[in-house]
């Protein structure tokens, strides 16, 4: 079985090579590399593989392709494919599926990674192709955004790279094991890094202008997947270090809040959507057991709506109810944006479900809180679908998006497959019928927020109507303007000296052990 | 303190100096400047980790005898070499990549300000459209 595993790890890189030399074969490449990495993703589910796999002796690589890694691999299996099927009819660069192939190879090593130094490799290479991805339509403000993303993350980086050292200094090992010995430093270190990668609270307010402003597709794949490649490290961390586990609770809750409390202020589509992927995101690092399922069910359900959000022309919230869409774009984006906020039976509501019954107090509470602002979050794009149109008028109006029906579907299919079936069987009668009155009121107290907050008075305090309704979309819209009011946190310096503050938070909080 | 200590901490001060030269310049190129002056902190910081044991070079040569465990102890710890040396390439692979960003801004904004490259063109665009 190591022969599979290897060779699946490197058939990425080899189709990528392969496919630079014959264009031809670049897209059928990424198909069948996602197909590749669903099967290991399944084996690793149902633990056909061995659950650790030494390369190298005992210094040397470890890889864990096992139950953790299973739902993220599906993921980026899943969110890759259904980009480059969205983008099958559109001309593109000949550069983009190599890019694409790059990503997901490198998105696979980080989540099976199970020492520090493979995972350092494969996330500095996520954040070049990432980095390479952004730039590719060569804008000025695309070029700058790539630039922005890939000084914060190698800064960041370079602290994983001196949390490493002295780990090896402390324990003379890189293994992930041995982080459950180490210092403070050490885990602020590696944690800071890792949180800025899983785009977790402030470490995470690059998002929101790289989503808004860049290509929609890059957007769903930073959401989707390349997001994975830093939580699943972290996750395997708290895992082993009992000291960071409550530290990450909070800063997860902390991530929710701020996340939820954004993105119902916020005037555009797609920053709304990037600020709700920090909430998500926070929720998914406060539990490891359930933090798989949970990011798998938003990062399916996140980039559908980001590659809806292309065939959107205006993504102004303010007259939304006023532009209704074709029901084609209506029903994932219904299906996918209900599934985040928790409807059951969709496969967000059983992953909101095991989180709050399994987290422990008050924190069960406050998540089941936040779930309610969720709702709030996602009422604000829910509105009836246009009038069925005649034939002839059916040519005028946009098309289907391949890729968001492709991860509605598998959203849908997901939540009855065997996948999560023993889950849903697993839960007792009363228990299922106490979740589904719990999700009910939540629903009813997030609408009624939602109806509170856009009362007339209200809504006066948010940003003025859209300017860019009359304007034809020529290529990406122009961001929506920010209120006034709101303080302009997202510079280059802000995102660097969150990143510093957040990190003296952390040694603050894990105790200074040098 | 030992010898050992003394550098481990101008190694991490030169880390400091990296950080908040990064964080205070306002000049992009600077900026780039600094992290990669972050980065060779960081290189060296392994450089010694390695050294911290012994200092001859750990190479067998042909068919020298196994070292008796006394004499290993005198070699450097071939390990963080080993590592620090695809974290060399990486940064320098990432710093090409940087410095051509910002060759390619420069050719539109020669100030390279970040204050000013941080203001979305999109002002500008939609100044052009109303």
């Amino acid at each position: 079985m190591n022969a599979i595993t290897i060779a699946w790890l490197l058939l990425p890189l080899l189709v990528a090579f392969l496919a630079a030399l014959l264009p031809v074969v670049a897209r059928s490449g990424v198909l069948l590399t996602c197909l590749g990495t669903a099967a290991m993703a399944l084996a690793a589910h149902q633990s056909w593989l061995p659950t650790s796999l030494q390369l190298l002796g005992v210094l040397g690589i470890t890889l864990r392709p096992d139950g953790l890694a299973a739902p993220f691999l599906l993921l980026n299996a899943l969110v890759c494919a259904a980009v480059l099927l969205d983008g099958w009819r559109r001309p593109q660069s000949e550069a983009w599926p190599l890019l694409l192939l790059v990503l997901h190879g490198c998105v696979n090593s980080a989540i099976v990674a199970a020492d520090l130094i493979s995972i350092y490799v494969a996330l500095e290479v996520v954040g070049i192709a990432a980095f390479l991805l952004l730039v590719l339509g060569g804008r000025r403000q695309q070029v700058w955004l790539g630039l922005r993303l890939m000084l914060v993350s190698n800064t960041v980086m370079l602290l994983f790279l001196i949390g490493c050292g002295l780990l090896y200094l402390e324990q003379r090992s890189f293994a992930l094991e041995a982080t459950g010995q180490a210092g403070g430093l050490v885990l602020a270190l590696l944690a800071v890094a890792l949180l800025t990668k899983a785009e977790v609270f402030v470490a995470g307010l690059w998002l929101p202008r790289t989503n808004a402003e860049g290509p929609l597709e890059v957007s769903a794949l930073l959401s989707g997947t390349v997001v994975s490649a830093g939580v699943v490290p972290l996750l395997r961390i708290s895992a082993e270090a009992t000291s960071l586990l409550p530290v990450l609770r909070w800063l997860g809750i902390a991530s929710a809040a701020a996340g939820v409390l954004l993105a119902l202020l916020e005037p555009d589509l797609r920053r709304l959507l990037a600020w709700s992927t920090l909430a998500q995101m926070g929720l998914v690092v406060i539990l490891p057991a359930v933090g798989g399922l949970y990011a798998l069910g938003h990062g399916l359900a996140k980039a559908a709506l980001f590659l809806l959000a292309r065939h959107i022309p205006d993504p102004a919230l303010a007259g939304w109810r006023q532009r209704p869409l074709a029901p084609r774009l209506w029903w994932p984006l219904m299906l996918a944006s209900l599934s985040i906020a928790g409807l059951p039976p969709l496969l967000g509501f059983l992953a909101k479900e095991q989180l709050s019954s399994q987290l422990p107090g008050a924190a069960g509470w406050l998540v089941t809180a936040l779930g309610a602002g969720t709702v709030a979050v996602y009422a604000r794009i829910w509105a009836p679908p246009a009038p069925q149109q005649s034939d002839a008028d059916a040519g005028a109006s946009p098309p289907a998006s391949t890729g968001a029906t492709v991860l509605v579907g598998a959203l849908v299919l997901l939540s009855v497959s065997p996948w999560v079936l023993p889950l849903w069987t697993a839960m007792a009668p009363d228990a299922l019928a106490g979740a589904m009155l719990k999700s009910g009121l939540v629903f009813a107290a997030g609408l009624m927020l939602h109806h509170l907050l856009t009362a007339p008075g209200f809504a006066a305090a948010s940003a003025p109507a859209s300017a860019t309704a009359s304007a034809p979309a020529l290529g990406p819209a122009a961001p929506i303007p920010a209120p006034p009011w709101r303080p302009q946190l997202e510079g280059l310096d802000e995102l660097l000296g969150a990143i510093v503050l957040l990190g003296a938070v952390l040694v603050g909080l894990l105790g200074w052990q040098p | 303190m030992t010898a050992f200590r003394v550098l481990e901490l101008l190694v991490l001060l030169a880390v400091l100096a990296g950080l908040v030269a990064l964080l205070r310049h306002r000049n992009l190129f600077l900026k780039v400047l600094a992290m990669d002056v972050t980065s060779t902190a960081v290189i060296s910081l392994f450089v010694l980790i390695a050294a911290r044991d012994g200092l001859i070079t750990p190479i067998l040569h042909g068919d020298t005898p196994a070292v008796d465990p006394q004499a290993a102890l005198t070699y450097a710890d071939p390990i963080p070499q080993a590592v620090i040396l695809t974290a060399i390439v990486i940064g320098f692979s990432v710093q090409a990549l940087l410095l051509l960003a910002t060759t390619l801004l420069a050719g539109r904004d020669p100030t390279l300000d970040v204050a000013e490259l941080d203001q979305p063109e999109a002002a500008g665009s939609r100044a052009g459209q109303r």
